[in-house]
């Protein structure tokens, strides 16, 4: 599995569709992405986790670096989404940041 | 030798900055706490990151603010966790260094430095969320980002956790 993070509309499904040669029909097939909303209100992460990482890639949007939000739920879904990030990124066999549409790897061999 | 390790909420950071304690090495291990335990999601968080060093054999020194009167009883490896709430409680506790705070902090961490063999500390990456804030919270912004930026210039390693993978910005350190 292949996990792809960074920040908000950095180009994270962009570059999965341009890097894989994907078209809409086989991003739906073979990859998930928003999976931090799915954090919210989870009870299992470690299942979550599981179960995502059965699709070739999972995408995910890092929303952990702002000021901690004065509401406690916002601070726990910001801080499930982070864990769930933690989780992916563990199962997978790479892990790609992408930032201002520019890719880098931050775990594995591979080489873009 | 003077690691900084910064992340985002629930980025890994922690457990990245533990490892690297391990790593170093089987000297007396101090963890520099600096939350106080203001109410039940404090005290939650404490138990958590407690449970993360137990087996890890750290001894827990208490610092809320002017880090320069620490005093270890011997030179081991240090980590301090987490420098936004130090920066906070200086800010902002009656008894903090106010607009002082950043020269504050840099006198304690030269101080800590001179006694150990090895000082790790954990910092928070909370500037990628706008600046559309209310009150004084960006004058905190503006302390922490000071305060990061001096961590950074006197570290020997320099790295940022995003989602429990290290990137390094400075230093020869590892990467994975």
């Amino acid at each position: 599995m292949v996990f792809v993070t960074g920040p908000l509309y950095s180009g994270k499904k962009t570059f999965v569709k341009e890097w894989l040669h994907w078209d809409e029909e086989a991003m739906r097939e073979n990859a998930v992405w928003d999976v931090q909303d799915l954090a919210v209100d989870c009870d299992d992460l470690i299942t979550l986790a599981e179960t995502l990482s059965k699709k070739q890639v999972v995408i995910a949007t890092e929303i952990g670096g702002g000021i901690v939000p004065a509401d406690a739920k916002d601070r726990a879904s910001r801080e499930a989404a982070g864990r769930l990030a933690c989780l992916l990124a563990k199962e997978a066999d790479t892990v790609i940041r992408v930032f201002c549409g520019i890719p880098t790897v931050l775990k594995g061999e591979e080489r873009l | 030798m003077m690691t900084l390790v910064i992340g985002g909420a629930a980025s890994g950071k922690s457990e990245f900055a533990e490892a690297l304690v391990l790593e170093a090495g089987n000297y007396p291990r101090y963890y520099i706490a600096t939350m106080q335990p203001f109410d039940d999601e404090c005290r939650a968080r404490i138990r958590r990151h407690r449970e993360m060093r137990a087996k890890k054999q750290f001894e827990t020194v208490e610092c809320f603010v002017n880090l320069a009167e620490v005093t270890l009883p011997k030179k081991g490896v240090v980590l301090l966790e987490c420098m936004s709430n130090l920066a906070a409680n200086e800010l902002y506790s009656p008894d903090g260094a106010g607009d002082d705070a950043v020269a504050s902090i840099q006198r304690g961490i030269r101080r800590l430095k001179n006694q150990c063999e090895e000082l790790i500390i954990v910092s928070n990456e909370v500037f990628s969320g706008g600046s559309c804030y209310e009150g004084d919270t960006l004058r905190y912004l503006r302390v922490l980002a000071d305060v990061n930026r001096m961590l950074a210039k006197e570290a020997d390693a320099v790295y940022e956790v995003v989602c429990g993978c290290p990137v390094c910005h400075k230093g020869k350190g590892r990467t994975e």
